[in-house]
Protein backbone atom coordinates (compact mmCIF):
# COMPACT_ATOMS: atom_id res chain seq x y z
CA UNK A 1 0.00 0.00 0.00
CA UNK A 2 1.38 3.30 -0.96
CA UNK A 3 1.37 5.81 2.21
CA UNK A 4 2.53 9.06 0.69
CA UNK A 5 0.73 10.71 -2.76
CA UNK A 6 2.69 13.13 -4.69
CA UNK A 7 0.88 15.98 -5.72
CA UNK A 8 2.58 17.74 -8.92
CA UNK A 9 0.62 17.59 -12.21
CA UNK A 10 3.18 15.03 -13.61
CA UNK A 11 4.58 17.89 -16.01
CA UNK A 12 6.17 20.14 -13.23
CA UNK A 13 9.06 22.19 -14.32
CA UNK A 14 12.36 20.43 -13.04
CA UNK A 15 14.72 24.03 -13.81
CA UNK A 16 12.18 25.85 -11.03
CA UNK A 17 13.45 26.26 -7.19
CA UNK A 18 9.35 27.20 -6.56
CA UNK A 19 8.49 23.30 -7.81
CA UNK A 20 10.45 21.68 -4.71
CA UNK A 21 9.35 24.31 -1.94
CA UNK A 22 6.27 21.53 -2.26
CA UNK A 23 8.52 18.21 -2.34
CA UNK A 24 9.81 16.82 -5.31
CA UNK A 25 7.77 16.46 -8.16
CA UNK A 26 7.61 12.52 -7.79
CA UNK A 27 4.40 11.95 -10.39
CA UNK A 28 6.92 13.96 -13.08
CA UNK A 29 9.67 11.55 -12.25
CA UNK A 30 7.33 8.26 -12.66
CA UNK A 31 6.13 10.00 -16.16
CA UNK A 32 9.70 10.43 -16.95
CA UNK A 33 10.55 7.18 -16.16
CA UNK A 34 7.90 5.27 -17.73
CA UNK A 35 7.57 7.27 -21.02
CA UNK A 36 11.05 9.65 -21.43
CA UNK A 37 13.51 8.50 -19.67
CA UNK A 38 16.11 10.66 -21.22
CA UNK A 39 14.54 13.61 -21.42
CA UNK A 40 15.31 16.80 -23.15
CA UNK A 41 14.65 19.23 -20.38
CA UNK A 42 14.45 23.14 -21.75
CA UNK A 43 16.12 25.58 -19.02
CA UNK A 44 15.24 29.32 -19.41
CA UNK A 45 18.63 30.26 -17.15
CA UNK A 46 21.02 28.60 -19.24
CA UNK A 47 22.53 25.44 -21.09
CA UNK A 48 19.45 22.85 -22.11
CA UNK A 49 20.12 19.32 -20.36
CA UNK A 50 19.16 15.85 -20.68
CA UNK A 51 17.14 14.65 -17.63
CA UNK A 52 18.29 10.91 -16.79
CA UNK A 53 15.79 9.79 -14.46
CA UNK A 54 16.01 5.37 -14.05
CA UNK A 55 18.16 4.25 -11.25
CA UNK A 56 19.66 1.51 -13.98
CA UNK A 57 21.03 4.38 -16.74
CA UNK A 58 22.44 6.49 -13.73
CA UNK A 59 24.07 3.50 -12.80
CA UNK A 60 25.59 2.79 -15.93
CA UNK A 61 26.15 6.84 -16.46
CA UNK A 62 27.93 7.17 -12.95
CA UNK A 63 30.71 5.02 -13.08
CA UNK A 64 31.46 6.12 -17.35
CA UNK A 65 33.69 8.93 -15.94
CA UNK A 66 35.68 8.49 -19.49
CA UNK A 67 32.49 9.96 -21.18
CA UNK A 68 30.50 12.21 -18.12
CA UNK A 69 32.89 14.43 -16.25
CA UNK A 70 32.25 16.49 -13.45
CA UNK A 71 35.26 19.04 -14.46
CA UNK A 72 32.70 21.16 -15.98
CA UNK A 73 30.69 21.80 -12.76
CA UNK A 74 28.01 19.29 -11.22
CA UNK A 75 24.83 21.56 -10.57
CA UNK A 76 22.52 22.54 -13.39
CA UNK A 77 23.70 26.53 -13.00
CA UNK A 78 26.64 27.16 -15.75
CA UNK A 79 29.84 28.17 -14.46
CA UNK A 80 32.09 29.97 -17.06
CA UNK A 81 35.73 28.55 -17.29
CA UNK A 82 37.09 31.09 -15.05
CA UNK A 83 34.08 30.82 -12.46
CA UNK A 84 34.92 27.08 -12.44
CA UNK A 85 38.33 27.13 -12.01
CA UNK A 86 37.47 29.97 -9.15
CA UNK A 87 35.24 27.72 -7.27
CA UNK A 88 36.14 24.13 -7.79
CA UNK A 89 36.80 21.40 -4.91
CA UNK A 90 38.11 17.74 -5.75
CA UNK A 91 33.85 17.08 -7.00
CA UNK A 92 34.52 18.96 -9.76
CA UNK A 93 37.77 16.85 -10.89
CA UNK A 94 37.50 13.56 -12.59
CA UNK A 95 40.17 10.28 -11.82
CA UNK A 96 43.00 10.07 -11.48
CA UNK A 97 43.22 13.95 -10.43
CA UNK A 98 39.96 13.19 -8.32
CA UNK A 99 41.34 10.20 -6.92
CA UNK A 100 44.97 11.60 -5.59
CA UNK A 101 42.60 14.72 -3.29
CA UNK A 102 40.64 11.98 -2.03
CA UNK A 103 43.11 9.58 -0.90
CA UNK A 104 44.40 11.99 1.34
CA UNK A 105 40.97 12.15 3.48
CA UNK A 106 39.61 8.65 2.60
CA UNK A 107 41.07 7.67 5.52
CA UNK A 108 39.75 9.89 7.84
CA UNK A 109 36.08 9.06 6.66
CA UNK A 110 36.29 5.38 6.84
CA UNK A 111 34.19 2.82 8.33
CA UNK A 112 36.46 2.07 11.02
CA UNK A 113 37.65 5.57 12.28
CA UNK A 114 34.07 6.97 12.02
CA UNK A 115 32.49 3.62 14.33
CA UNK A 116 34.98 5.41 16.92
CA UNK A 117 32.53 8.34 17.39
CA UNK A 118 29.76 6.08 18.13
CA UNK A 119 29.40 7.49 21.98
CA UNK A 120 30.36 10.64 20.87
CA UNK A 121 27.11 10.94 18.43
CA UNK A 122 25.01 9.14 21.69
CA UNK A 123 26.37 11.80 24.23
CA UNK A 124 25.69 14.23 22.08
CA UNK A 125 21.94 13.20 20.88
CA UNK A 126 21.48 12.71 24.81
CA UNK A 127 21.81 16.32 25.21
CA UNK A 128 19.86 17.55 21.78
CA UNK A 129 16.98 14.93 22.70
CA UNK A 130 16.72 16.02 26.17
CA UNK A 131 16.30 19.72 25.18
CA UNK A 132 13.80 19.50 22.63
CA UNK A 133 11.54 16.44 24.09
CA UNK A 134 10.95 18.41 26.81
CA UNK A 135 9.10 20.95 24.70
CA UNK A 136 6.35 19.05 23.54
CA UNK A 137 5.71 20.76 20.61
CA UNK A 138 8.73 22.27 18.66
CA UNK A 139 10.50 22.22 15.22
CA UNK A 140 12.04 19.11 14.71
CA UNK A 141 14.30 20.11 11.60
CA UNK A 142 15.40 23.16 13.59
CA UNK A 143 15.91 21.42 17.44
CA UNK A 144 16.80 17.97 16.48
CA UNK A 145 18.09 17.70 12.67
CA UNK A 146 20.18 20.77 12.33
CA UNK A 147 21.61 20.14 15.31
CA UNK A 148 23.85 16.65 15.50
CA UNK A 149 25.20 17.36 12.30
CA UNK A 150 26.50 20.80 13.26
CA UNK A 151 27.54 19.31 16.62
CA UNK A 152 29.71 16.31 15.02
CA UNK A 153 31.34 18.70 12.20
CA UNK A 154 33.02 20.56 15.15
CA UNK A 155 34.50 17.39 16.34
CA UNK A 156 35.49 16.01 13.08
CA UNK A 157 37.32 19.34 12.26
CA UNK A 158 38.07 20.32 15.41
CA UNK A 159 35.81 23.54 15.72
CA UNK A 160 35.43 25.93 18.97
CA UNK A 161 31.65 25.03 19.87
CA UNK A 162 30.68 28.96 19.97
CA UNK A 163 32.06 28.93 16.55
CA UNK A 164 29.21 26.21 15.30
CA UNK A 165 26.00 28.09 14.67
CA UNK A 166 27.73 31.06 13.01
CA UNK A 167 29.64 28.68 10.53
CA UNK A 168 26.30 26.12 10.03
CA UNK A 169 24.03 29.62 9.12
CA UNK A 170 26.49 30.34 6.60
CA UNK A 171 27.07 26.58 5.45
CA UNK A 172 23.17 27.33 4.88
CA UNK A 173 23.51 30.36 2.78
CA UNK A 174 26.02 28.62 1.04
CA UNK A 175 24.51 25.43 -0.39
CA UNK A 176 20.74 26.35 0.03
CA UNK A 177 21.59 29.62 -2.11
CA UNK A 178 17.84 29.87 -3.47
CA UNK A 179 16.00 29.85 -0.20
CA UNK A 180 15.36 33.24 0.76
CA UNK A 181 14.85 31.90 4.41
CA UNK A 182 18.67 30.96 4.28
CA UNK A 183 20.19 33.83 2.75
CA UNK A 184 20.17 37.45 1.28
CA UNK A 185 21.68 36.52 -1.79
CA UNK A 186 19.10 34.64 -3.56
CA UNK A 187 20.73 32.98 -6.64
CA UNK A 188 18.19 33.13 -9.28
CA UNK A 189 16.52 36.29 -7.72
CA UNK A 190 19.30 38.87 -8.12
CA UNK A 191 22.73 39.62 -9.20
CA UNK A 192 25.37 38.18 -7.61
CA UNK A 193 27.43 39.12 -10.07
CA UNK A 194 30.16 40.30 -7.62
CA UNK A 195 30.67 36.73 -5.72
CA UNK A 196 31.16 35.03 -8.96
CA UNK A 197 34.25 33.73 -8.07
CA UNK A 198 33.41 32.88 -4.42
CA UNK A 199 32.15 29.07 -3.30
CA UNK A 200 28.91 29.13 -4.55
CA UNK A 201 28.42 32.12 -5.75
CA UNK A 202 27.89 33.05 -2.37
CA UNK A 203 29.31 36.34 0.53
CA UNK A 204 28.85 33.57 2.84
CA UNK A 205 31.98 31.95 1.06
CA UNK A 206 33.85 35.07 1.45
CA UNK A 207 33.22 34.91 5.49
CA UNK A 208 33.73 31.06 5.08
CA UNK A 209 37.66 31.30 3.41
CA UNK A 210 38.36 34.28 6.48
CA UNK A 211 37.71 32.06 8.89
CA UNK A 212 39.43 28.74 7.96
CA UNK A 213 42.21 31.17 7.30
CA UNK A 214 42.59 31.97 11.26
CA UNK A 215 41.45 28.69 12.07
CA UNK A 216 44.58 27.44 9.95
CA UNK A 217 46.61 30.40 11.15
CA UNK A 218 45.88 28.98 14.95
CA UNK A 219 46.23 25.71 14.40
CA UNK A 220 49.83 26.01 12.95
CA UNK A 221 50.87 28.29 16.07
CA UNK A 222 49.76 25.77 18.45
CA UNK A 223 51.47 22.86 16.53
CA UNK A 224 47.64 21.09 16.13
CA UNK A 225 47.89 18.65 13.70
CA UNK A 226 44.50 16.73 14.04
CA UNK A 227 41.64 16.74 11.08
CA UNK A 228 40.55 16.17 8.21
CA UNK A 229 41.79 20.27 7.76
CA UNK A 230 45.35 18.81 8.27
CA UNK A 231 45.63 15.81 6.15
CA UNK A 232 44.06 17.93 3.11
CA UNK A 233 46.95 20.17 3.15
CA UNK A 234 49.56 17.29 2.98
CA UNK A 235 51.19 16.52 -0.19
CA UNK A 236 49.48 14.31 -3.22
CA UNK A 237 51.19 11.10 -4.22
CA UNK A 238 53.01 13.19 -6.79
CA UNK A 239 54.15 15.36 -4.36
CA UNK A 240 51.61 18.49 -5.54
CA UNK A 241 49.79 20.68 -2.71
CA UNK A 242 46.60 22.02 -2.49
CA UNK A 243 46.50 25.91 -3.27
CA UNK A 244 44.36 28.34 -1.44
CA UNK A 245 42.06 28.56 -3.30
CA UNK A 246 41.19 24.92 -3.50
CA UNK A 247 41.60 24.62 0.60
CA UNK A 248 38.85 27.55 0.98
CA UNK A 249 36.38 25.91 -1.48
CA UNK A 250 37.29 22.21 0.26
CA UNK A 251 36.14 24.03 3.75
CA UNK A 252 33.41 25.51 2.67
CA UNK A 253 32.28 22.07 0.93
CA UNK A 254 32.89 20.54 4.00
CA UNK A 255 30.61 23.18 6.52
CA UNK A 256 28.00 23.04 4.01
CA UNK A 257 27.83 19.18 2.72
CA UNK A 258 28.72 17.93 6.04
CA UNK A 259 25.62 19.88 7.47
CA UNK A 260 22.45 19.92 5.78
CA UNK A 261 22.76 16.17 3.99
CA UNK A 262 22.44 14.37 7.45
CA UNK A 263 20.10 17.02 8.98
CA UNK A 264 17.70 17.06 6.24
CA UNK A 265 17.85 13.06 6.21
CA UNK A 266 17.39 13.42 9.84
CA UNK A 267 13.81 15.44 9.12
CA UNK A 268 12.84 12.91 6.52
CA UNK A 269 13.32 10.31 8.76
CA UNK A 270 11.11 12.10 11.53
CA UNK A 271 8.46 13.03 8.93
CA UNK A 272 8.63 9.57 8.14
CA UNK A 273 7.62 8.29 12.05
CA UNK A 274 4.98 10.68 11.60
CA UNK A 275 3.07 9.53 8.73
CA UNK A 276 3.78 5.45 9.10
CA UNK A 277 2.80 5.31 12.96
CA UNK A 278 4.46 1.84 13.35
CA UNK A 279 7.76 2.85 12.38
CA UNK A 280 7.94 3.79 15.86
CA UNK A 281 7.00 0.38 17.56
CA UNK A 282 9.28 -1.54 15.14
CA UNK A 283 12.44 0.96 15.94
CA UNK A 284 11.93 0.35 19.66
CA UNK A 285 11.82 -3.12 19.05
CA UNK A 286 14.95 -2.91 18.08
CA UNK A 287 17.72 -5.88 16.84
CA UNK A 288 18.36 -6.25 13.04
CA UNK A 289 16.68 -3.46 12.23
CA UNK A 290 19.43 -1.09 12.87
CA UNK A 291 21.09 -2.73 9.76
CA UNK A 292 18.90 -1.72 7.43
CA UNK A 293 17.12 1.55 8.55
CA UNK A 294 19.73 4.14 8.21
CA UNK A 295 19.55 3.47 4.69
CA UNK A 296 15.82 3.59 3.97
CA UNK A 297 15.73 6.44 5.94
CA UNK A 298 18.48 8.26 3.71
CA UNK A 299 16.81 6.84 0.40
CA UNK A 300 13.73 8.64 1.66
CA UNK A 301 15.00 12.09 2.11
CA UNK A 302 17.38 11.98 -1.24
CA UNK A 303 18.81 15.48 -0.11
CA UNK A 304 20.87 15.45 -3.08
CA UNK A 305 18.20 15.52 -5.42
CA UNK A 306 20.47 15.37 -8.39
CA UNK A 307 24.22 15.79 -9.99
CA UNK A 308 25.41 16.98 -13.01
CA UNK A 309 27.77 15.95 -15.33
CA UNK A 310 28.81 16.89 -19.33
CA UNK A 311 29.68 14.52 -21.83
CA UNK A 312 32.93 14.71 -23.25
CA UNK A 313 32.31 12.20 -26.36
CA UNK A 314 28.86 11.16 -27.96
CA UNK A 315 26.68 8.77 -26.14
CA UNK A 316 23.99 6.44 -27.35
CA UNK A 317 20.59 5.84 -24.84
CA UNK A 318 17.10 4.74 -25.28
CA UNK A 319 17.33 5.89 -29.21
CA UNK A 320 18.72 9.47 -28.73
CA UNK A 321 22.28 10.51 -28.83
CA UNK A 322 23.78 12.72 -26.26
CA UNK A 323 26.37 15.00 -27.97
CA UNK A 324 29.73 15.88 -26.74
CA UNK A 325 29.30 19.24 -24.82
CA UNK A 326 25.73 18.39 -23.51
CA UNK A 327 25.10 18.70 -19.94
CA UNK A 328 23.35 15.49 -18.29
CA UNK A 329 21.50 15.35 -14.95
CA UNK A 330 21.46 12.38 -12.64
CA UNK A 331 18.21 12.81 -10.62
CA UNK A 332 18.87 10.75 -7.96
CA UNK A 333 15.90 11.86 -6.06
CA UNK A 334 14.06 9.57 -9.31
CA UNK A 335 16.41 6.83 -9.03
CA UNK A 336 15.27 6.51 -5.73
CA UNK A 337 11.44 5.72 -6.17
CA UNK A 338 12.39 3.93 -9.22
CA UNK A 339 9.91 0.71 -9.10
CA UNK A 340 11.86 -1.39 -11.18
CA UNK A 341 14.24 -1.44 -8.36
CA UNK A 342 11.90 -0.53 -5.33
CA UNK A 343 8.93 -2.52 -4.14
CA UNK A 344 6.56 -0.37 -3.13
CA UNK A 345 9.07 2.69 -3.54
CA UNK A 346 6.53 5.23 -1.88
CA UNK A 347 6.48 3.43 1.50
CA UNK A 348 9.12 3.43 4.48
CA UNK A 349 10.07 0.00 4.92
CA UNK A 350 12.88 -0.06 7.56
CA UNK A 351 13.53 -3.81 6.67
CA UNK A 352 14.07 -2.93 3.11
CA UNK A 353 16.99 -4.77 1.66
CA UNK A 354 18.64 -5.03 -0.55
CA UNK A 355 18.16 -1.21 -0.71
CA UNK A 356 20.19 0.01 -3.85
CA UNK A 357 19.40 3.23 -3.22
CA UNK A 358 21.63 6.80 -5.10
CA UNK A 359 21.56 8.88 -2.06
CA UNK A 360 24.59 9.02 -1.59
CA UNK A 361 25.72 8.84 -5.53
CA UNK A 362 26.87 5.57 -5.28
CA UNK A 363 27.76 4.09 -8.51
CA UNK A 364 30.97 6.20 -9.41
CA UNK A 365 33.99 7.55 -7.84
CA UNK A 366 32.21 10.52 -6.30
CA UNK A 367 30.40 8.50 -3.77
CA UNK A 368 29.98 10.50 -0.70
CA UNK A 369 33.13 10.70 1.28
CA UNK A 370 30.78 10.87 4.42
CA UNK A 371 28.82 8.18 4.56
CA UNK A 372 29.89 6.24 7.10
CA UNK A 373 29.13 9.12 9.48
CA UNK A 374 26.03 10.36 7.83
CA UNK A 375 24.41 6.30 8.36
CA UNK A 376 25.84 6.45 11.96
CA UNK A 377 24.30 9.79 12.99
CA UNK A 378 21.13 8.81 11.87
CA UNK A 379 21.22 4.95 13.31
CA UNK A 380 22.55 6.40 16.18
CA UNK A 381 19.82 9.46 16.76
CA UNK A 382 17.09 7.48 15.63
CA UNK A 383 17.73 4.52 18.57
CA UNK A 384 17.79 7.04 20.98
CA UNK A 385 14.65 8.67 19.59
CA UNK A 386 12.65 5.82 19.47
CA UNK A 387 13.68 4.90 22.95
CA UNK A 388 11.94 8.25 24.42
CA UNK A 389 9.09 8.40 22.64
CA UNK A 390 5.80 7.13 23.34
CA UNK A 391 3.58 8.78 20.03
CA UNK A 392 4.89 11.95 18.04
CA UNK A 393 2.51 13.26 15.29
CA UNK A 394 2.69 16.51 13.06
CA UNK A 395 1.71 20.11 14.80
CA UNK A 396 0.89 21.50 11.72
CA UNK A 397 2.28 21.43 8.18
CA UNK A 398 5.90 20.97 7.01
CA UNK A 399 7.58 23.35 4.63
CA UNK A 400 10.65 22.32 2.14
CA UNK A 401 13.13 24.69 1.05
CA UNK A 402 13.10 26.68 -1.92
CA UNK A 403 15.96 24.92 -3.79
CA UNK A 404 16.58 22.08 -6.75
CA UNK A 405 19.49 20.77 -5.84
CA UNK A 406 19.20 19.95 -1.93
CA UNK A 407 15.86 18.39 -1.28
CA UNK A 408 14.40 18.90 2.56
CA UNK A 409 12.51 19.79 5.22
CA UNK A 410 13.05 23.13 6.49
CA UNK A 411 10.40 23.12 9.15
CA UNK A 412 8.70 19.91 10.76
CA UNK A 413 6.54 21.10 13.34
CA UNK A 414 5.63 17.62 15.66
CA UNK A 415 4.44 17.23 18.71
CA UNK A 416 6.12 14.48 20.94
CA UNK A 417 4.75 12.07 24.08
CA UNK A 418 7.44 11.15 26.21
CA UNK A 419 7.44 7.18 26.82
CA UNK B 1 33.35 -19.05 -14.15
CA UNK B 2 31.90 -20.86 -11.26
CA UNK B 3 32.60 -19.11 -7.83
CA UNK B 4 31.95 -19.55 -4.27
CA UNK B 5 31.50 -17.10 -1.24
CA UNK B 6 32.24 -18.55 2.31
CA UNK B 7 29.98 -16.24 4.00
CA UNK B 8 31.48 -15.40 8.08
CA UNK B 9 28.16 -17.05 9.75
CA UNK B 10 28.89 -20.24 8.08
CA UNK B 11 26.73 -21.28 4.62
CA UNK B 12 28.06 -19.58 1.25
CA UNK B 13 26.61 -18.78 -1.82
CA UNK B 14 27.91 -19.90 -5.39
CA UNK B 15 27.06 -18.64 -9.24
CA UNK B 16 28.36 -19.08 -12.40
CA UNK B 17 29.79 -15.83 -13.37
CA UNK B 18 30.58 -14.42 -17.05
CA UNK B 19 33.85 -13.65 -17.82
CA UNK B 20 34.80 -9.82 -17.93
CA UNK B 21 32.81 -9.16 -14.93
CA UNK B 22 34.67 -7.90 -11.72
CA UNK B 23 33.80 -10.45 -8.60
CA UNK B 24 32.41 -7.15 -6.98
CA UNK B 25 29.42 -6.65 -9.54
CA UNK B 26 29.32 -10.70 -9.50
CA UNK B 27 28.32 -10.32 -5.32
CA UNK B 28 26.04 -7.83 -5.73
CA UNK B 29 24.36 -9.46 -8.79
CA UNK B 30 24.36 -12.40 -6.73
CA UNK B 31 23.24 -10.14 -3.06
CA UNK B 32 26.67 -11.79 -1.41
CA UNK B 33 26.28 -9.88 2.31
CA UNK B 34 28.39 -7.26 3.18
CA UNK B 35 30.25 -6.70 -0.40
CA UNK B 36 28.41 -3.31 -1.33
CA UNK B 37 30.86 -2.01 -4.38
CA UNK B 38 29.39 1.59 -3.33
CA UNK B 39 31.77 2.87 -5.83
CA UNK B 40 30.72 0.73 -8.98
CA UNK B 41 34.32 -0.12 -8.96
CA UNK B 42 35.93 3.10 -8.73
CA UNK B 43 38.38 2.36 -6.31
CA UNK B 44 36.70 5.02 -4.33
CA UNK B 45 35.24 2.97 -1.54
CA UNK B 46 36.46 0.25 -0.37
CA UNK B 47 33.43 -1.64 0.18
CA UNK B 48 34.34 -4.90 -1.66
CA UNK B 49 36.71 -6.34 0.26
CA UNK B 50 37.27 -10.02 0.45
CA UNK B 51 39.65 -12.46 1.69
CA UNK B 52 41.20 -14.68 -1.63
CA UNK B 53 40.99 -18.76 -0.55
CA UNK B 54 44.53 -19.47 0.24
CA UNK B 55 45.05 -22.24 -2.83
CA UNK B 56 43.65 -19.36 -5.36
CA UNK B 57 46.47 -16.38 -3.87
CA UNK B 58 48.86 -16.88 -6.78
CA UNK B 59 46.68 -17.17 -9.49
CA UNK B 60 44.77 -14.23 -8.65
CA UNK B 61 47.64 -11.76 -7.60
CA UNK B 62 47.82 -8.88 -5.39
CA UNK B 63 46.33 -5.74 -5.47
CA UNK B 64 47.82 -2.77 -7.42
CA UNK B 65 49.04 0.63 -6.32
CA UNK B 66 45.86 2.57 -5.31
CA UNK B 67 44.23 -0.41 -4.20
CA UNK B 68 47.07 -1.43 -1.51
CA UNK B 69 46.45 2.32 0.11
CA UNK B 70 42.14 1.35 0.02
CA UNK B 71 42.71 -1.72 1.51
CA UNK B 72 44.27 0.36 4.82
CA UNK B 73 40.50 1.79 4.52
CA UNK B 74 38.57 -1.81 4.67
CA UNK B 75 35.73 -2.85 7.26
CA UNK B 76 36.93 -5.94 9.12
CA UNK B 77 40.80 -7.15 9.36
CA UNK B 78 43.13 -6.76 6.45
CA UNK B 79 45.25 -9.75 5.88
CA UNK B 80 47.59 -10.87 3.35
CA UNK B 81 44.64 -12.54 1.81
CA UNK B 82 42.96 -9.21 1.33
CA UNK B 83 41.69 -7.42 -2.04
CA UNK B 84 39.04 -5.37 -3.38
CA UNK B 85 36.82 -8.00 -5.40
CA UNK B 86 36.53 -4.91 -8.41
CA UNK B 87 39.78 -5.42 -9.11
CA UNK B 88 39.44 -9.46 -9.89
CA UNK B 89 38.09 -9.86 -12.99
CA UNK B 90 35.99 -13.22 -13.92
CA UNK B 91 37.90 -15.37 -16.42
CA UNK B 92 37.65 -19.55 -17.40
CA UNK B 93 41.56 -19.18 -15.21
CA UNK B 94 39.19 -18.63 -12.47
CA UNK B 95 36.86 -21.28 -12.21
CA UNK B 96 36.62 -22.99 -9.17
CA UNK B 97 37.43 -19.90 -7.16
CA UNK B 98 36.68 -19.03 -3.65
CA UNK B 99 36.07 -16.20 -2.01
CA UNK B 100 35.99 -15.49 2.06
CA UNK B 101 33.65 -12.62 3.03
CA UNK B 102 35.29 -10.49 6.05
CA UNK B 103 33.52 -10.45 9.03
CA UNK B 104 32.06 -6.53 9.71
Amino acid sequence: MTIWTPTDDGYADLTSHDTFERGAPHNTFARLRREDPLHWTEYAGGQDFWSVTRQADIAAMNKNTAVFSSARGIRMEDQSYEEYLARRTFQETDPPEHSQTRMLLMRAFSRTVMAQYEEDIRALCDEILDVALAKGTFDATKDIARQLPMRMLGRVLGLPEADLPWLVEKGDALIANTDPDFTSHVLDKMDTDEFRMMPFNSPAGAELYGYAKELMAAKETSGDTEGVLHLIRQPAKDGSVISETEFRNFFCLLVAAGNDTTRYSIAAGIQAMCHQPELLGQMQQGGDIWETAPDEVIRWATPALYFRRTALADYEMHGKTIRAGDKVLYWFSSANRDEAVFDDPFRVDLFRTPNRHMSFGQGGPHVCLGMWLARLEVRVLFQELAKRLKSIEPAGPHKFLRSNFVGGIKELPVTVIPA
Amino acid sequence: MHVTWKLPGGGAIEADVDPGLTLMEAAVANDVPDVIGECGGCLSCATCHVYVDEGWRDKVGGPGETEEVMLDMVAGERTAASRLSCQIEASEALDGLVLIVPEV
